[in-house]
């Protein structure tokens, strides 16, 4: 029960109470501000669901192939402008603008003709605020023939300058590279110089193309994709401190390059002033150790070449000693291992054995094949050239630690590339950085069975459900892949926490059509990666990202009604069910080819004796240092 | 001197009991009913209870039972923590200015041990609570005295300058309006506001210049969300997207194209609301706000019913915090505002954000508890 009482009320009570009052009101106030505030955003809701609902936009919608390509033919009534052509435009596989130039004019002076060149500078300098008259004045004085006076001037600037009426004085047409898309594909569209020619990328390769055929050039990369895998690489790169990353999507039946990223970019349109580290296209320009990736390739050779039997047990239990160096597993399991286990678990050891089974000569015949003794043969200018070690060094220890990537440097999209060959039924195909019609012929060469290529296949998905890969792993889409973490080569060797972590992925597995390929560059484990930097922890999440995000684009959508029927055909045991058998190497197509020319010897490394050396002083490098090596 | 006859407080028998019965249990089913909503929403973003939903779920539980505990506590002693709690705040912040680490480009966060603080989000909290208490006592008159606002004007500029060097533009400019609204509701002239209101345009301008790359990026993407569709404009675009598609009705619960299929990036963070919209149309999207508002209602209401200057105004700022979040968010992902960063608060997925708003629900069911409580006098003044 509440009690009654009688209290003073003193002057401060009361001003309390006319300030609860006053607050009171000014509550209200703000309550009503809140409700104005509501109501705006519930109409610009219903504005944005019912009223005026936005569409996917056109490119997103659009077919991959457009029907038409050549929207950009010129006027056939022939004028003026057109005896200035303008240089094509750069085009993504769905018609996206990726380069275009604007028309523009260029000024120009005889200063013969001039009659008072500080007065013409002096107008000039009214209509043309940015003229430097000083410099004007001293090129108007030269005597010469011939100056500019500006490069670019818009049509509006032209028609105010001729309006001045200054003898001497010129026009000639130019035109202004622009890139809409900014930082997007940057590094493969490259650039043009002052005088509109190509200078690095695409821009360069393709220069005469782009200078004298006005038709739009359609590359195979789709802005979309590129898109996603750079906003990916750049978060991943955020998380784990990376110094850069790397990305490239590619159709593994095709050979186009969907997305190639390489960061840190730049704004294409302001490639000038980019200096040359942001330049640096790690797709195709850097030479990195494959790493793990590369078992891929030595489980392929050895199965086709007939070396190995998929049931063939493997010492993972002893350390392997040349001379002075060890080979050693990461995490080992200390005891013998199945092929399937060997990649799974990622066994330097296993790898090496069944390298050592192959033997340097298949082994040369193989990576010739698939072509990693030469640049990339991509239409790009700055495709590198791969660093391995030479035939008079290509002894035992080299053919173990290229088993398992190591003492061997390659391009992310040689990786790529050879990883797709082993995945698509057994062809190597030629990348290209341009759209393939249907039915334009496709350069490849069947480098191995499709049986093999069905193993591999099944390995890969192996690595992604029960290996190091399971991060990469994408309900529906049955992603198959490798990790590969390398140890970087410093100045005084390999550097022991300096990683380039890749995974190296193609989906899905049960028909294969993308190779999705995602690496860090020094990354830096954090606390959610348990302080580790491997590429099953810091690379795989990021690839199974990419492909959650563009296989729909793609137009892939996931399985997930027939998921166990189609797991269970790609399905594989780590170790032999009782009676269980794998067709091997029986009529491989690269062996019959060797054989059917004689003369034919696998590509011999370079003779040069300073190239040779480093590759010496590499080989020496990575094997002190394998036991660290791979995962 | 006047006498007045009036009911004493029922405070000698103001036991766990009664306090009990005394929470405003309607107020609690409401959050219940939001967090319910952000698990429904999670649960579709997430293709099931894993990995969103379920998390979800826990720690509303835990931050449920933190607020129903921090309601038992007396709201004179939570007051007398406000000033240790403004002081915790900065000290978080210039914490996090010294060795937070920024994710996606835009928060700085603070790890202590297990758990990642937002210390912005601790600030707004520790602002509201320090500006109540610093206007619990102040007559309408002596609010009026420019001198008696500096130091107020102070104590909103140090966090809010904290946050904005992180740099966070959007939470430093809710802090700001947090801070507004106490001064507001606690007497401020309204000429006065329109003084300072006046040069702002001005400083908008300076500041756009001090403002980092994607920060500008941002607000030019506002202006022209086309103008990047692949990079700063294609959340707005994404999410603008799923908005159409939802149409009136929506097209289900999990059948959400925008969100299933990935194209909606941090769907369950900051664009959880184009999720509901999408799957549950524009009907759906309206209830959310209309339970958004009556949640807003509630918390104004008790704010007014308090009897004491400190819990309403401590109200206030909690509720202009909440509407602020509200507002942002949705204002974001319909493409009214440029991108923020701002989550739906109960809604969206996340920890930390969870955490805040939990503690603040439970000072603002500490404050109606205890909202005929006298405040003892020190001294009058």
């Amino acid at each position: 029960m509440p009690r009654m009482e009688t209290v003073q009320v003193t002057a401060p009570d009361l001003a309390r109470r006319a300030a609860l009052e006053r607050s009171g009101q000014r509550l209200l106030l703000v309550a009503g501000g809140f409700a104005l505030l509501f109501g705006a955003v519930a109409a610009k809701l219903t504005a944005a669901t019912i009223l005026f609902p936005l569409a996917p936009s056109k490119a997103e919608t659009a077919p991959l192939i457009p029907a038409d390509p050549g929207l950009a033919t010129p006027d056939s009534s022939p004028t003026i402008a057109d005896l200035h052509q303008p240089r094509a435009t750069i085009t993504d596989r769905n018609g996206q603008i990726l380069a275009i130039s604007l028309p523009m004019a260029a000024l120009y002076a005889n200063p013969r003709e001039m009659i008072d060149p500080v007065d013409a500078a002096r107008r000039i300098k009214a209509v043309l605020p940015r003229l430097d008259e000083a410099l004007a004045i001293a090129r108007l004085q030269s005597g010469k023939q011939f100056v500019y006076l500006e490069r670019e001037i818009t049509p509006s600037e032209e028609l105010a300058i001729n309006a001045l009426g200054i003898p001497g004085i010129y026009f000639e047409p130019s035109e202004k590279r622009r890139y809409p898309l900014g930082r997007v594909a940057a590094q493969t569209l490259g650039g043009v110089d002052v005088d509109s020619h190509g200078v690095a990328g695409v821009e360069r390769e393709f220069d005469k193309r782009l200078a004298t055929d006005p038709r739009p050039l359609r590359l195979s990369i789709d802005v979309r994709v590129q898109a996603v895998m750079r906003d990916e690489l750049e978060k991943s790169k955020e998380e784990f401190k990376a110094i850069g990353a790397c990305g490239i999507v590619m159709d593994v039946n095709t050979g186009e390059v969907l997305a190639m990223v390489s960061l840190p970019d730049y704004d294409a349109n302001q490639f000038g002033e980019t200096p040359p580290d942001d330049r640096f296209n790690r797709a195709i320009t850097g030479m990195y150790e494959p790493g793990s990736t590369f078992k891929l390739q030595t489980a392929a050779m050895a199965l086709d070449f007939g070396t190995a039997h998929i049931w063939d047990e493997f010492d993972a239990a002893h350390n392997i000693r040349i001379g002075r160096f060890t080979i050693t597993d990461y995490k080992g399991k200390h005891r013998m291992l199945y092929l399937p286990e060997v990649l799974a678990y990622s066994s330097n050891l296993g790898a090496a054995h069944i390298a050592l089974g192959v033997g340097e000569q298949k082994q040369r015949l193989w990576l010739g094949a698939m072509g990693m003794f030469k640049p990339i043969p991509i239409e790009l200018p700055e495709a590198g050239r791969p660093l391995y070690p030479p035939v008079s060094n290509w002894k035992e220890a080299a053919t173990m630690t290229i088993g398992f990537g190591h003492g061997i440097a390659i391009s992310p999209l040689h990786v790529v590339r050879a990883t797709a060959a082993v995945a698509n039924g057994g062809y190597v195909i030629q990348p290209t950085i341009l759209a393939r019609d249907p039915g334009d012929p496709i350069p490849e060469r069947r480098i191995m069975t499709p049986a093999t290529s069905d193993v591999i296949r099944k390995l890969m998905r192996l690595v992604v459900t029960d290996g190091y890969g399971k991060k990469a792993d994408v309900e529906g889409y049955f992603v198959g892949g490798k990790t590969g973490t390398a140890e970087k080569v410093g100045a005084h060797g390999y550097r022991k926490h300096a990683n380039v972590s890749a995974f190296m992925s193609v989906f899905p597995m049960n028909a294969p059509r993308y190779a999705v390929y995602f690496m860090l560059d020094d990354p830096q484990g954090n606390k959610e990666t348990g302080g580790y930097s491997t590429a099953g922890q810091v690379s795989a999440p990021g690839a199974g990202r990419v492909i959650a995000r563009i296989a729909p684009m793609l137009g892939l959508f996931p399985d997930t009604e027939h998921e166990a029927q189609i797991q269970a055909q790609l399905d594989i045991p780590l170790e032999p069910a009782r009676g269980s058998g794998e067709p091997t190497g029986t009529g491989s197509p690269l062996l019959a080819a060797a054989m059917a020319e004689t003369a034919a010897a696998p590509a011999a490394p370079p003779r040069h004796p300073l190239q040779a050396l480093r590759h010496e002083a590499a080989l020496i490098v990575s094997t002190r240092q394998a036991d660290a090596a791979t995962r | 001197m006047l006498t007045e006859k009036r009911l004493l407080r029922a405070e000698p028998n103001f036991g766990l009991l009664t306090k009990l019965l005394r929470v405003h249990w309607l107020f609690v089913a409401l959050l219940c009913a939001l967090a319910g909503v952000g698990y429904v929403a999670l649960y579709s973003a997430g293709g099931g209870p894993e990995p969103y939903a379920w998390r979800h779920a826990i720690r509303f539980g835990f931050g449920l039972v933190m607020a129903l505990s921090l309601a038992m506590i007396d709201i004179r002693i939570l007051a007398r923590l406000s000033w240790p709690m403004y002081a915790l705040s900065i000290l978080l912040l210039a914490l996090t200015l010294k060795m937070g680490h920024v994710g996606k480009g835009a928060e700085r966060w603070l790890d202590i041990g297990p758990l990642q603080l937002q210390p912005s989000e601790i600030a707004k909290v520790g602002l509201a609570m320090a500006l109540a208490a610093w206007f619990h006592r102040a007559s309408y008159e002596r609010v009026g005295n420019p001198l008696f606002l500096i130091p107020a004007a102070l104590l909103i500029l140090l966090p809010v300058g904290l946050i904005l060097k992180e740099p966070n533009l959007g939470t430093a400019f809710i802090t700001a309006i947090v801070g507004a609204s106490i001064v507001t509701a606690a007497g401020m002239r309204l000429w006065q506001m329109a003084l300072l209101a006046l040069p702002l345009p001005f400083l908008a301008t300076i500041a756009y210049g001090h403002l980092h790359d994607y920060q500008r990026a941002r607000i030019t993407t506002f202006l022209h969300p086309e103008s990047d569709p692949l990079g700063a404009g294609y959340n707005i675009i994404q999410s603008k997207i799923a908005l159409g598609s939802g149409g009136l009705w929506g097209k289900g619960f999990m059948q959400g194209t925008q969100a299933h299929l990935n194209f909606l990036p941090e769907k369950q963070t900051d664009f959880i609301y184009s999720i509901i919209a999408e799957e549950w149309g524009l009907v759906g999207a309206l209830a959310l706000l209309a339970l958004l508002l009556l949640i807003l209602w509630t918390i104004m209401g008790i704010a007014l019913r308090c009897r004491h200057q400190y819990g309403r105004l401590l109200a206030l700022g909690i509720a202009t915090n909440m509407f602020m979040y509200v507002f942002v968010n949705i204002a974001m992902v319909t493409g009214a505002i440029p991108v923020g960063g701002v989550p739906l608060p109960l809604v969206s997925h996340g920890g930390s954000a969870m955490l805040t708003v939990m503690f603040a629900m439970g000072l603002l069911l500490s404050v109606h508890v205890h909202r005929d409580v006298e405040f003892l006098e020190r001294r009058d003044d």
